[in-house]
C-alpha cells in the first residue's frame, strides 16, 4: 500500500480536514489516480469509521468531522474522477416534508450520506411535494430521502411520492423515508422502495442499491 | 405547652445553581438576544418587535435589554388554571407542583396484546379517563396524536376526546392557527362564554420554539391567537443538546433561556399580561451512539433544574417534566428514570409538570408506566409535605407517657396521626407468604390490572348534552372545510 493512501486514511480517521484536502491534492500531484485515492484513502478511511463507530469507539461528531475531510476529499477528486470516467458514488436529494420542522435526524442522515461519497442536495424542511417533483426533475438524483417527525406529517410522504409519479419521474428514483414515528409497513404502504431506521442503516440501504442516474461523477 | 409559640413547616429541595452562576447565564443570554438575535418567521411578529425598539435584518430581530426587562414585568406572577367546572385547580407559582400526562406520542402499548402500535382516538379517551381517576394526576396533556382520524384535524379530535373524559385542566397541542380558533371555540362551549373561559380557563395551549433561536412562522400565529385573547400558554424551548444546542450545560443554558426571554417578549408584546408558562422545558441529550433525543439522560435532568433556577430567577411559571423514561417497554429502567425525575421535578420545585407515562424517548406511552408513576407522584407529594414541628409533633407529652421499654402502638397521639402516612396502592408493601398467596405478580402485572379496573369502572363526570353537540358541529364543520379544500 502506497504512503499516501495510508496518510490520506489516517487523516480522514482523524477528522482532519485540512489535511485530506493537501494531501489529495499533492497526491494527485505526484500523478497518483484519483479513483484510488478514492478507493484506497478515503472510503477505506470511512468504512473504517463506520467498524469503528460501530464498536462504540467513535461516536457521531468524531464521525461526522470524519465525513467532512472525506467530502473535502472528495470535492477535489471529482473532476478527476469525471476524467477518469469512475462511475459516480450516487446523488440524493433529501428535505423534510411539508408542514414539519424537525431537522436534525435529517441532517444526520444528509451527513452520514455525503461521508458516505454521495453527492446530497439538501431541500431543507417544510418541503412541499412539488418542490421534491421539481427537484427531482432538475437534478436527476439516484435517491429521494424523505423525513417526518410528526403522524401528521407522514401523509405528506405519500402526497410526495404521488407529486413524483406525476411528472413522470418515479421510476428513475429510489426513494427512501424515515424519522421517529415512521415504520417499514409505512414506507410499504405508501410505495416508497425502502425505510430506514437510523442514519447509519440509510447509508448502508444507499450503498446498496444500484445507481443508474449520475453515471460519472 | 413547651413550643406553643412554634409550628413549621420544613420544604425539601435542591438547588443547581449558585447566584453568580445565574447571573452569568442571565447575561450570556442577554448578549446572544442582542448581537446574535433570533430568527422570527412571522412578519406580524417581527414588526411588532421592530416597532418596540429591536433592530430587525430580513428574518433576524436583535433584542435589547431593556425590552426583556420590560417583559418580566409584564406577565402575570399567579397564574391559575381552574379545572372544567371552574372550580380553581393549580396555582403554578413558587413552589407548587402539580403533575400531568405527557403528550402527543405517535405509539402506545397495547394493554391487551401487549404489542406496540400507533396511537388512536379510543387511547386518548382511555387515558384521559385513566387521568381522570388517578388522584396525584392533577392535569392532562394529550396522550398520543391518533392514527385513526384525518390527521390535518386530529388536533380537534384529541381536545374532544380529552374534554369528555376528565374534568381535570387541559394542557393542548394545536396544528395551526385555525385549528387553535376551532379549539379554543369548543372550550368556550364547555365554559359557557369567554368571559367564562378567560375567567376560570381550564385549558392552556402548548406550543414551543424551534431549536436554535426560531420562532417558526406557525408558531408565531399561534401565539398572536392565544395571546390576544390573554389566555394561558406554555411556551418553553425543546433542544437536544449537542444537536440543537451547544453541548455543555451552560451553552445549552444560554440557548434554551434566549428562546424564552424572546418568546416572552413577543407573548406580551401581543397582549400585556397574558399568563405565559415560560420558565423550563425540554433539554434532551442526544445520545452520540443511537442519535435519540435522550430523557433519561443525567444531563438532561441537571439542564432542566438549572433551567428551573433560571425560571425562579425571572419570577416564571416552569414547564417540567415526571415519570418519563428511554425505555422501550414498561420495566425497571422505566421505574428507575420516571422515578428519578419525579423526585427531582419536585425537589427542584417545577409548576406544571408532563410527560408522566413516556417511554422510547417520547415515542410511546404505557398505560402500566402512568398508572405506576402515579403511585410514585403520591409517594414524594408525600415526601415534600416535610416535617411540621409544633408542640403536637413533638410529642412530648405522649414519650413522657410511654416512657422508656414502652410502645406507641395504640396510644392517641398515634390514633391521630397514623393515617397522615402514605400508602401504596399497587407498591408492594406485603410479607413473602401474602404475595404468594396474592399470585406473587410483579408491579407491571399489577400496573395493568389497576388500569383495566379504572378504565372498566370509571365514569367521568359527563358534560351537558348541547355542549357534546356543539363540539361535535365544531370537529363536522372543519371536515366539511377540509373536504372542500381536497
Ligand atoms: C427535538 C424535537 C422537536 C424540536 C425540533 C427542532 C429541530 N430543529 O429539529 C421542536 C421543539 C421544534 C419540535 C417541535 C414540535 N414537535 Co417535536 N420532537 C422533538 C424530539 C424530542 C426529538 C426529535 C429529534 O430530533 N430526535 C433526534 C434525531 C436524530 O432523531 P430522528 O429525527 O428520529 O432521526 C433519526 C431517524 O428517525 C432517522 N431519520 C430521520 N429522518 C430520516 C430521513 C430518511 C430519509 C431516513 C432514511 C432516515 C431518517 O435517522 C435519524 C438519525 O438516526 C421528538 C421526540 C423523539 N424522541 O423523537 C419530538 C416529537 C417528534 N415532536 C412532536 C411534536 C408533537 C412536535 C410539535 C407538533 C409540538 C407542538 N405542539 O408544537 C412541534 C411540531 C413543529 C413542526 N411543525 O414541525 C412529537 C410527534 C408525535 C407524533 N405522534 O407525531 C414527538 C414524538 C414528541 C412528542 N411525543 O410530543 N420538536
Amino acid at each position: 500500500m502506497k504512503d499516501e493512501y495510508e496518510m490520506i486514511f489516517k487523516a480522514v480517521v482523524e477528522g482532519n480536514v485540512e489535511g485530506a484536502e493537501k494531501l489529495v491534492s499533492d497526491s494527485l500531484m505526484g500523478g497518483i489516480m484519483a479513483g484510488e485515492l478514492l478507493n484506497q484513502g478515503l472510503i477505506r478511511a470511512m468504512d473504517e469509521v463506520g467498524t469503528r463507530f460501530e464498536r462504540g469507539d467513535m461516536y457521531i461528531p468524531e464521525m461526522l468531522v470524519s465525513a467532512k475531510a472525506m467530502k473535502a476529499g472528495l470535492s477535489i477528486l471529482r473532476p478527476y474522477l469525471v476524467k477518469e470516467g469512475i462511475p459516480a458514488i450516487g446523488r440524493v436529494i433529501i428535505g423534510t416534508v411539508k408542514g414539519d420542522m424537525h431537522d436534525i435526524g435529517k441532517n444526520l442522515v444528509t451527513m452520514m450520506l455525503e461521508g458516505a461519497g454521495f453527492e446530497v442536495i439538501d431541500l431543507g424542511t417544510d418541503v412541499a411535494p412539488e418542490k421534491f417533483a421539481e427537484a427531482v426533475r432538475k437534478y436527476s438524483p439516484d435517491i429521494v430521502g424523505l423525513s417526518a417527525l410528526l403522524t401528521t406529517t407522514m401523509q405528506q410522504m405519500k402526497n410526495t411520492i404521488e407529486a413524483i409519479d406525476d411528472l413522470g419521474t418515479r421510476d428513475q428514483v429510489k426513494i427512501i423515508i424515515g424519522g421517529a414515528p415512521v415504520t417499514q409497513e409505512y414506507s410499504e404502504k405508501i410505495g416508497a422502495d425502502g425505510y430506514a431506521a437510523d442514519a447509519s442503516k440509510a447509508v448502508n440501504w444507499a450503498k446498496a442499491i444500484p445507481h443508474s442516474n449520475s453515471k460519472v461523477f | 405547652m413547651l413550643f406553643k409559640q412554634l409550628s413549621e413547616y420544613s420544604q425539601p429541595k435542591m438547588g443547581v445553581l449558585s447566584e453568580n452562576q445565574k447571573n452569568a447565564l442571565h447575561s450570556a443570554s442577554l448578549e446572544i438576544l442582542q448581537r446574535t438575535g433570533v430568527s422570527v418567521r412571522l412578519d406580524d411578529t417581527r414588526n411588532r418587535l421592530a416597532k418596540a425598539g429591536c433592530q430587525v435584518d430580513n428574518d433576524r430581530v436583535f433584542i435589547p435589554e431593556r425590552l426583556i426587562e420590560w417583559a418580566l414585568n409584564q406577565h402575570p406572577k399567579h397564574v391559575v388554571l381552574c379545572d372544567r367546572n371552574a372550580t380553581p385547580a393549580m396555582a403554578l407559582e413558587g413552589r407548587n407542583c402539580y403533575f400531568g400526562t405527557g403528550s402527543d406520542t405517535p405509539f402506545v402499548i397495547d394493554i391487551n396484546s401487549g404489542l406496540h402500535r400507533s396511537a388512536v382516538i379510543a387511547d386518548i379517551e382511555n387515558v384521559s379517563r385513566l387521568a381522570d381517576a388517578l388522584h396525584n394526576l392533577d392535569f392532562l396533556m394529550c396522550m398520543g396524536i391518533a392514527s385513526d382520524v384525518r390527521p390535518e384535524i386530529s388536533d380537534l379530535y384529541h381536545f374532544q376526546a380529552m374534554v369528555s373524559n376528565t374534568i381535570k385542566p387541559i394542557v393542548f397541542t394545536a396544528w395551526n392557527a385555525s385549528n387553535l380558533e376551532a379549539i379554543l371555540r369548543m372550550a368556550e362551549t364547555v365554559a359557557g362564554s369567554l368571559e367564562n373561559l378567560l375567567r376560570y380557563p381550564f385549558v392552556a395551549l402548548y406550543a414551543e420554539p424551534t431549536a436554535p433561536l426560531i420562532h417558526s412562522q406557525i408558531g408565531c400565529e399561534k401565539l398572536e391567537v392565544i395571546c390576544r385573547l390573554g389566555l394561558p400558554l406554555v411556551y418553553t424551548p425543546g433542544l437536544i443538546t449537542g444537536a440543537s444546542s451547544p453541548v455543555s450545560h451552560a451553552g445549552a443554558i444560554v440557548v434554551a433561556n434566549a428562546e424564552i426571554l424572546s418568546g416572552l417578549l413577543i407573548t406580551q408584546l401581543i397582549n400585556p399580561g397574558t399568563p405565559v408558562i415560560a420558565g423550563g422545558g425540554g433539554m434532551m441529550t442526544m445520545d452520540m451512539h443511537s442519535m435519540i433525543a435522550s430523557y433519561g439522560a443525567p444531563e438532561f435532568m441537571f439542564d432542566w433544574c438549572s433551567l428551573r433556577e433560571m425560571g425562579a430567577f425571572y419570577g416564571l411559571p416552569v414547564f417540567g417534566f415526571a415519570g418519563v423514561s428511554d425505555a422501550l417497554i414498561f420495566d425497571q429502567q422505566a421505574g428507575i428514570e420516571g422515578a428519578l425525575w419525579t423526585l427531582i421535578s419536585a425537589l427542584s420545585g417545577g409548576n406544571l409538570i408532563h410527560d408522566v407515562g413516556y417511554l422510547e424517548s417520547g415515542l410511546t406511552t404505557s398505560y402500566e408506566m402512568i398508572v405506576a408513576m402515579d403511585e410514585t407522584i403520591g409517594l414524594v407529594k408525600r415526601f415534600m409535605q416535610g416535617m411540621l414541628v409544633n408542640n403536637d409533633t413533638l410529642a412530648i407529652n405522649t414519650i413522657a407517657s410511654v416512657g422508656p421499654g414502652g410502645h406507641f402502638l395504640d396510644v392517641p397521639h398515634t390514633l391521630d396521626h397514623f393515617r397522615e402516612n402514605w400508602r401504596p396502592d399497587i407498591f408492594c408493601h406485603s410479607n413473602r407468604p401474602d404475595w404468594n398467596e396474592a399470585g406473587a405478580s410483579p408491579l407491571g402485572d399489577r400496573a395493568l390490572r389497576k388500569v383495566k379496573t379504572i378504565l372498566s369502572q370509571h365514569k367521568p363526570e359527563p358534560l351537558p348534552q348541547h355542549v357534546t353537540e356543539n363540539i361535535k358541529s365544531i370537529i363536522n364543520n372543519a371536515t366539511s372545510r377540509l373536504g372542500r379544500m381536497d
